[in-house]
């Protein structure tokens, strides 16, 4: 059996299991892979769907330790602490408002280069802001996402540059003003494109309405110190030199959810991080499922066949192939998009800057971060507003994707241009 | 009752099918964990482990043997380094075919080919690679570990969100697994950067005069059929390279880029003062475009998707039907350590170096790489 046709059995085995036997998009993705396996003439294939599940070991422990966490700034009330803070802060100012809240949700995208750490976080914290301003559920969770991502593509780290930059030997060195270029414009734009309309401005006696029971007063300084713990050790990874050992994020979350035990409401921990990893579960199952799934569309040779398919398009048709495959294979996840296809399209475009062609094609590889069926960015986004149909947070994101996706584009047309100018 | 009672059906079946993919893949990746077989020229002098020069790495999967042919009469000291990146077998399978063939009169010559050794207990997830792929040697097949290009994370881990490397060059963070992106190392740096760290120890007290790294690249990289050389070695480098060109293989000459860090043609010259080689050969198997990995691919070099991706003119290297098989690429490693050591003795003819039983490439590219390697005992 060819490549392609493999490939093709594969797909359609999920469509089947996931659409019409209505299985898990997880168990769906696990079965196809197995077919493929046995298709491909591999026979079961044990070692490499274990093997292409753990590609996304460290990803599933970020958010089972992120959600752990997000759950616990809620329980302990710390999350309606800060609502209270921000409603009473910006109430009557609805830009900025608006762009406060985008460089809130931004930041630890900024630091961590990973927009669900930035949605889980910062994301759960201003989400009740918003929609008691009058911003509709999913709008808010669409807000939320493409603040995670515009945070993953922000400098100072952006995963999916130095993915690229090591597969090409381009240091990770002038990337803040092309992606500068490409993040501020698109935080201001969308962030008054999703909240503009909606956002309500209110008198001081109708915010006092709306405001929730805030516990700054009866834990002082204490209250605070999970966020505090995460984003300073978040912060310290990011600084040029070693303070501290590099514990990683998951144990970054972990500390500060620990913490969060001693600074504010009481609250049971073990029944708080059974419904975390709950919500998770699904989530962590379609990662692992999609693991098995490359390992075997590779092993069976899909995925060469797929990027030589994307490569054999004539020049004037690359940049539209760039266009629909990044966000596509951002469906596997942006990190494997930046690698996979990122890598041999900077080649592609070699005559190019690489500094402005990768930061580009980050941005465009970013939107997998709202491809179906991983949508991390997306789904999480959905979770934390309490939204079930994520498709719906997804249609609000639409418009803002195309933003990105032009602005990517853009730069990747304009690169010789502003390669002059800067 | 009866929903609980499918549940614990459905939750044992599952949990039994879990332990079953649990034992029988935690088997194959368990069988990762044993070494190949080297079997050293009589010329070996001595074998020691790079924990005899940074005990920090002793008892750890970083710690990996050094073989050492020292000839009778002093003179120019050479290192040879494969496996810095397990998943470019031509690297390793050159060291080792020199472990298993080389004499030396004068001078020394010490070769480390499972540079990372860690990295050659796993493989890449999601690239679907072979564990092994075997030579026909005169008397049966000798298998050898494909790895990854990474150390293994069971024995580094967490990886950072950003690696900063002890030359200060900021990375991904799965690259502090990349030993050819930790030089000069750490003395208590992770696992790898002791590895770097480690290599620089043997480097700066066994006085080596000429340090080659050998590795390969996918035809899509620019950086491919490379001598990619720090500046103290330029002329050799040079002299090499018209050399080669002479005997009509084509290389690219490349200069190792100053603000490029933590590699080892920028970090051996900068720290030990030796003159530092890198040589790339092109490989498919660890390419991007590759098509069904397996382990005649790594052996044979054939892939159609790589004779399109030529004809679209999207490679760095000709590529056609034929492929790029494994002698090929052993061959070209051999010839180019050939002419780096014959520029190094032309540099200074009073240093003197002699070795005998290296393969020539004419004789790898006709009669096979098992014809030099012993065969499995």
């Amino acid at each position: 059996m060819s490549e392609p046709l493999i490939l093709l059995a594969m797909v359609a085995i999920f469509a089947f299991l996931a659409m019409a036997l209505k299985l898990p998009i997880g168990v769906s993705l696990v079965f196809s892979a197995l077919a493929g396996a046995i298709l491909g003439g591999e026979g079961l294939a044990l070692r490499h769907l274990v093997e292409g599940s753990f590609g996304y070991f460290d990803t599933i422990l970020i958010i089972v330790c992120a959600m752990i966490f997000m759950k616990i700034l809620q329980a302990s009330g710390l999350l309606d602490t800060i609502t209270s803070l921000l409603l009473k802060t910006f109430y009557r100012r609805k830009f900025s408002l608006l762009l406060s809240v985008m460089v809130i949700i931004m930041f630890p995208g900024m630091i961590t280069g990973s927009s669900t750490c930035a949605v889980l976080s910062t994301g759960a914290l201003v989400a009740p802001v918003l929609m008691k301003l009058g911003l509709p559920k999913a709008k808010t969770a669409a807000f939320i996402a493409m603040g995670g991502i515009l945070g993953m593509l922000a400098p100072p780290v952006n995963i999916l540059v130095m993915i690229m930059g090591g597969g090409v030997d381009m240091p990770y060195v002038g990337l803040t003003i092309p992606l500068l270029i490409i993040v501020v414009p698109l935080a201001i734009i969308i962030s008054l494109w999703l909240g503009y309309k909606d956002i309500q401005i209110l008198d001081q006696k109708h915010m006092q309405t709306i405001l929730p029971l805030s516990y700054a007063k009866d834990y002082g300084f204490r209250h605070f110190l999970p966020l505090i713990v995460v984003f300073v050790l978040m912060a310290i990874q990011s600084l040029p030199f070693n303070i501290i050992p590099d514990i990683g994020i998951p144990a970054i979350f972990l500390l500060g959810s620990l913490v969060g035990l001693f600074c504010g409401r009481s609250f049971n921990f073990f029944k708080v991080t059974q419904a975390a990893i709950q919500e998770a579960m699904p989530i962590l199952c379609i990662l692992a499922g999609v693991g098995m799934f490359i390992q075997i569309m590779t092993l069976t040779g899909g995925r060469g066949w797929t990027i030589v398919s994307f490569l054999s398009l004539p020049p004037v048709f690359l940049y539209l192939g760039i266009a629909v495959s990044m966000p596509l294979f951002g469906a596997v996840s942006a990190y494997g998009s930046a690698s996979i296809l990122g890598v041999p399209f900077i080649l592609a475009l070699i005559s190019k800057n690489a500094i402005f062609t990768s930061a580009a094609l980050s941005a465009i590889a970013g939107l997998g971060d709202l491809m179906p069926p991983t949508a991390l960015a997306g789904i999480f986004a959905a979770q934390v507003v309490e939204e079930n149909n994520y498709f719906k947070v997804l249609r609000f994101c639409i418009v803002p994707a195309l933003f990105l996706l032009a602005m990517g584009l853009g730069v990747l047309l304009l690169t010789p241009l502003l390669d002059k100018i800067l | 009752m009866l929903k609980i009672k499918r549940h614990l059906i459905f939750g044992s079946v599952f949990l039994l099918g879990a332990m079953a993919l649990g034992y029988f893949s935690g088997k194959s990746f368990m069988s990762m964990h044993i070494d190949d077989h080297i079997f050293p020229s009589s010329g070996l002098t001595e074998n020691k482990m790079l924990s005899e020069y940074f005990p920090k790495l002793k008892k750890t999967p970083g710690d990996t043997p050094v073989f050492i042919f020292q000839g009778e009469q002093p003179g120019r000291n050479i290192l040879i380094l494969g496996g810095a990146h397990p998943n470019e077998p031509a690297g390793t399978i050159a060291a080792i075919l020199l472990v298993e063939n080389i004499h030396v009169q004068a001078g020394k010559v010490i070769i480390i080919p499972w540079a990372n050794h860690s990295g050659f207990t796993h493989n890449d997830p999601q690239e679907g690679s072979p564990q092994r792929f075997s030579i026909r040697t005169q008397d049966g097949q000798r298998w050898f570990k494909y790895g990854s290009r990474l150390t293994n994370p069971i024995h580094q881990w967490p990886d950072p969100t950003v690696y900063i490397n002890p030359s200060g060059q900021k990375l991904a963070g799965t690259e502090c697994r990349n030993l050819n992106r930790s030089y000069p190392g750490r003395r208590n740096g992770n696992l790898t950067e002791k590895i770097a760290f480690g290599i620089m120890e043997v480097l700066i007290s066994e006085n080596i005069d000429l340090a080659l790294d050998l590795h390969e690249a996918a035809p899509e990289y620019p950086v491919i059929n490379a001598i990619v050389f720090h500046e103290s070695s330029a002329e050799i480098a040079s002299i090499a390279f018209m050399e080669l060109q002479l005997s009509n293989l084509e290389f690219r000459l490349e200069a190792s880029p100053p603000n490029l860090r933590g590699l080892s043609h920028r970090e051996w010259g900068d720290f030990a003062k030796v003159k530092a080689v890198l040589l790339e050969t092109a490989n498919v198997s660890h390419g991007r475009l590759k098509g069904k990995p397996s382990a005649s691919l790594i052996t044979e070099g054939r892939d159609k998707n790589y004779v399109k991706a030529d004809k679209l003119g999207r490679l760095f290297v000709p590529f056609k039907e034929e492929g790029i098989p494994l002698k090929l690429r052993v061959a070209r490693h051999l010839a180019s350590i050939e002419a780096l050591i014959s520029a190094l003795q032309e540099e200074d003819p009073t240093k003197i170096f002699a070795i005998h039983g290296l393969p020539s490439m004419e004789r790898v590219k006709i009669e096979g790489i098992g014809q030099f390697l012993a065969p499995p005992k």
